[in-house]
């Protein structure tokens, strides 16, 4: 079997021309999910069932579903009814971009709820104690001792599902948006060669997550740095 | 809901098809995660880096183009295989089901390996320097006394790579599949309720990762009972 490094050569710009949108995608989706994972979370330790139970549900349903059975939902199931036709979302949900978006943002959004439950879990209590000792207030503790350290704790899996956030946005090409993957499949089509492309999609792929973990990994130190003065 | 009648019973095959895929792709990502696991603690360096590069390369690229990339690329290497012996074949049609299940099971065989090293890593030492006072062979060391350790340790992330699988079972209809969500399509097709048929598949995959859920809280439960008496 022959390697046409020409067809490499070609296709790895063309396919450079989907890194904005992919790119769009992960931001945009990572902005709008982790906002959506905060409130998510107030929901879930406000203590109250009629904010707890709906966050608990939608957590259940969104991690227990495949994201791309939520694109295609959103993107293929919503228009079949009519007053969603006719609202103000429309313009939204009839672009193939705003429906990745919006299940990217959602899906992610469940997760990351849960990721930023575990870093507050893993708070030590002793802390809360001094705190409330030292007369801070319980809003005052939350922000002050509570939200740094839980968000230093998290930073790990949080960066774990930015990668897994960046891989779904390849699924986006199924709903005939050209991001990286989207293009990649149509260069396949014309020329049947699929070792060539995929690979070196498969490279530059590698290449945004090791970006993504060399980032995530320095801000963890960042954030831990105080941490280093007792070693 | 009178749109489904007909389609009840191609969504029941559909899931047993899904079911099929996840038993045999569990199967194949224990076997990966044990070998990747025990490249990664062995002492040969080579055996090192080829398990690093493994879990490197499928961690980072999406599912999605592991899968194109194997179907596409195994269709065209037994194509032309097949060739030589008889040129008049033009395409190879390969079966979905077993590059899918052998696609995901690479993927999250990847993040086993990582479960099943950590997991071996917390086996104390003393149990097996125990074992080797006994006279115990280093084999039967491995099966009744390591395995049994390990397992407790891996079985919560273990539980997180299960619902992957079920969860990625769903890319497989992008290579042509005939489960749930290809079902959908199908269904879609003809009947022109896309919400109604992807909310089946979703309600589907749920009832599903449920299952996975309660069976490895289940055996989480067994697997620490000899613990319970300490608290």
């Amino acid at each position: 079997m022959i390697v046409d490094f020409s067809l490499i050569i070609d296709s790895i710009p063309k396919m450079l021309t989907g890194l904005s949108l992919t790119l769009q995608l992960l931001f945009v989706s990572a902005f709008l999910g982790t906002i959506l994972a905060i409130i998510l979370l107030l929901m879930r330790i406000s203590g109250r069932w009629y904010l707890q139970w709906p966050a608990v549900v939608y957590i259940y349903i969104f991690r227990g579903t495949p994201i791309l059975v939520q694109i295609f939902i959103i993107y293929h199931g919503l228009p079949q009814f009519e007053f969603i036709r006719t609202s103000i979302f429309w313009p939204i949900l009839r672009e193939p971009y705003g429906c990745a978006i919006l299940a990217l943002s959602l899906n992610t959004g469940a997760y990351v709820s849960e990721i930023l439950r575990g870093g507050i879990l893993g708070v030590p209590r002793g802390l809360h104690e001094a705190g409330s000792a030292l007369g801070l207030s319980v809003r005052q503790r939350f922000i002050y001792i509570t939200t740094p350290i839980a968000v230093r704790l998290a930073i790990p899996a949080y960066s774990n599902d930015i990668v897994s956030l960046m891989k779904a946005t390849a699924l986006a090409s199924t709903i005939t948006l050209l991001d990286m993957m989207g293009i990649a499949r149509t260069i396949v089509a014309d020329t049947f060669a699929p070792y060539e492309v995929f690979i070196s999609l498969a490279v530059i792929y590698m290449i945004l997550t090791l970006i993504i973990q060399k980032s995530f990994g320095w801000f963890e130190r960042y954030m831990s740095r105080y941490l280093k003065k007792e070693a | 809901m009178e749109e489904l009648s007909g389609w009840g019973d191609d969504f029941f095959w559909g899931s047993v098809v899904v079911a099929q895929v996840f038993i045999v792709s569990l199967f194949l990502m224990v076997l990966f995660g044990l070998i990747g696991a025990g490249a990664k603690l062995s002492k040969n360096r080579i055996a090192n880096n080829i398990a690093a590069a493994y879990t490197v390369i499928f961690r980072g690229v999406p599912e999605i183009l592991v899968l194109l990339l194997l179907y596409f690329g195994a269709a065209i290497a037994l194509t032309n295989i097949v060739q030589i012996f008889d040129p008049n074949i033009k395409f190879l049609d390969i079966p979905p089901f077993w590059v899918g299940s052998f696609g995901i099971a690479l993927v999250v065989g990847a993040y086993a390996t990582e479960t099943f090293r950590g997991a071996f890593l917390g086996v104390d030492p003393g149990q097996i320097e125990a074992a080797r006072a006994l006279g115990i062979s280093s084999f039967k060391t491995f099966i009744y006394i390591q395995i049994p350790e390990m397992w407790r340790l891996a079985l919560p992330a273990f539980g997180n790579h299960m619902l992957s699988l079920i969860k990625d079972t769903a890319l497989i209809s992008i290579i042509g599949l005939n489960e749930t969500l290809f079902v959908a399509e199908q269904a879609t097709a003809t009947t022109g309720k896309p919400f109604t048929m992807f909310i089946v598949v979703g309600l589907i995959y749920l009832s599903f990762s449920t299952i996975i859920t309660l069976t490895v809280m289940g055996l989480e439960k067994y697997a620490n009972k000899h613990l319970e008496h300490g608290r």
